[in-house]
């Protein structure tokens, strides 16, 4: 839901922002592309932010990985498709029940796509018939969305650390643009990530 | 915002979140990831998180504002409370639009 408002309030149609949704499925993928769009930026500037966020889904097969063993791949190819933070969850869950099967697993995916795709369409349409959404404060639908997703992505504290520290470095790039050294905006959150989570993986490697 | 701009990515989306989900499921079922890169893997959503929120929060609109003048900053933190004690986004974002509208007409 929150994605259709936003995506209108930048610029989206109502059957844009409901097929984005519908195609992409990729849920903080797809605000991030809201927010790198919002700057400016072109299409590689957007496709590279949703793929670096979305590079949590190679974690994510790696663990589904056992029962994907022997799967063909145009099943496999369906379950990539509507793999989410959320069906992952459902899965796993399922899994550690003993009760997870391919049915299962279509079912869970089938679920979400259509949660997410109708969820969308209502936002969209509620923030189409609203005159001047930033009256209302849609301003701060995507920075809240985000801080919402921080706390939901965060599982323990070196999540935390890591989320900070990558906070700090992109606030740190930003204001060394206002003293002439400019890196693009829309390369601040890979490089800042990318750097924090590295600088952890470097640091925590022996203990586990 | 051009309609070719927002077709083309929306077109983009679709393949590169497609490819990045299903590639992965294709190779690791069939093979191994070495430990260190998955431990470096797990980092990467909360540290894009986090850098999302800290630029558009502590900077919005690529000012810098003074933290007890930002209602941006300071919406954050009950959405952050609320969104952990409930766990619901749409409750999360509405409660912090909420906030954020109150802190923009008093500061």
């Amino acid at each position: 839901m929150a994605f259709g408002v936003i995506a209108v309030s930048i610029g989206f149609d109502v059957w844009q922002s409901v097929v984005c949704s519908a195609t992409a499925l990729a849920g903080a993928g797809q605000f991030i592309a809201l927010a790198v769009m919002k700057t400016g930026e072109g299409l590689a500037a957007v496709l590279a932010a949703t793929t670096v966020v979305n590079l949590r889904y190679v974690l994510f097969g790696a663990t589904l990985s056992p029962h994907l063993r022997g799967m063909p791949l145009t099943r496999q190819a369906v379950l990539a498709f509507t793999l989410t933070d959320e069906t992952f969850a459902v899965n796993v869950s399922d899994r550690r029940q003993g009760r997870s099967t391919g049915m299962s697993m279509a079912g869970v995916g089938a679920i979400a796509w259509t949660g997410w795709v109708t969820g969308t369409l209502i936002g969209a349409a509620a923030t189409g018939l609203i005159g001047n959404p930033s009256r209302l404060g849609v301003d701060f639908a995507m920075p809240a969305m985000f801080t919402a997703l921080f706390i939901a992505l965060a599982e323990d504290r070196r999540h935390i650390f890591v989320g900070l520290l990558a906070g700090a470095v992109a606030v740190a790039f930003a204001l060394l643009g206002k003293v002439g050294f400019d890196i693009p905006a829309s390369w601040h959150v890979l490089l800042a990530s990318v750097a924090a989570a590295t600088l952890a993986t470097v640091v925590w490697r022996n203990d586990e | 915002m051009s309609d070719e701009l927002i077709w083309a990515v929306i077109l983009g989306m679709a393949l590169a979140n497609f490819a990045v989900r299903f590639v992965p499921i294709a190779i690791v079922s069939r093979t191994r990831i070495p430990r260190p890169i998955m431990r470096w893997l797990s980092y990467i959503p909360v540290a894009v998180m986090g850098s999302l929120v800290a630029g558009q929060v502590i900077l919005p609109d690529r000012e810098v504002i003074a933290p007890w003048g930002n209602p941006y900053l300071l919406a954050a933190v009950p959405t952050a409370i609320i969104y952990y004690k409930s766990r619901s986004f749409l409750g999360s974002v509405l409660a912090g639009i909420v906030a954020f509208v109150v802190l923009r007409a008093v500061l």
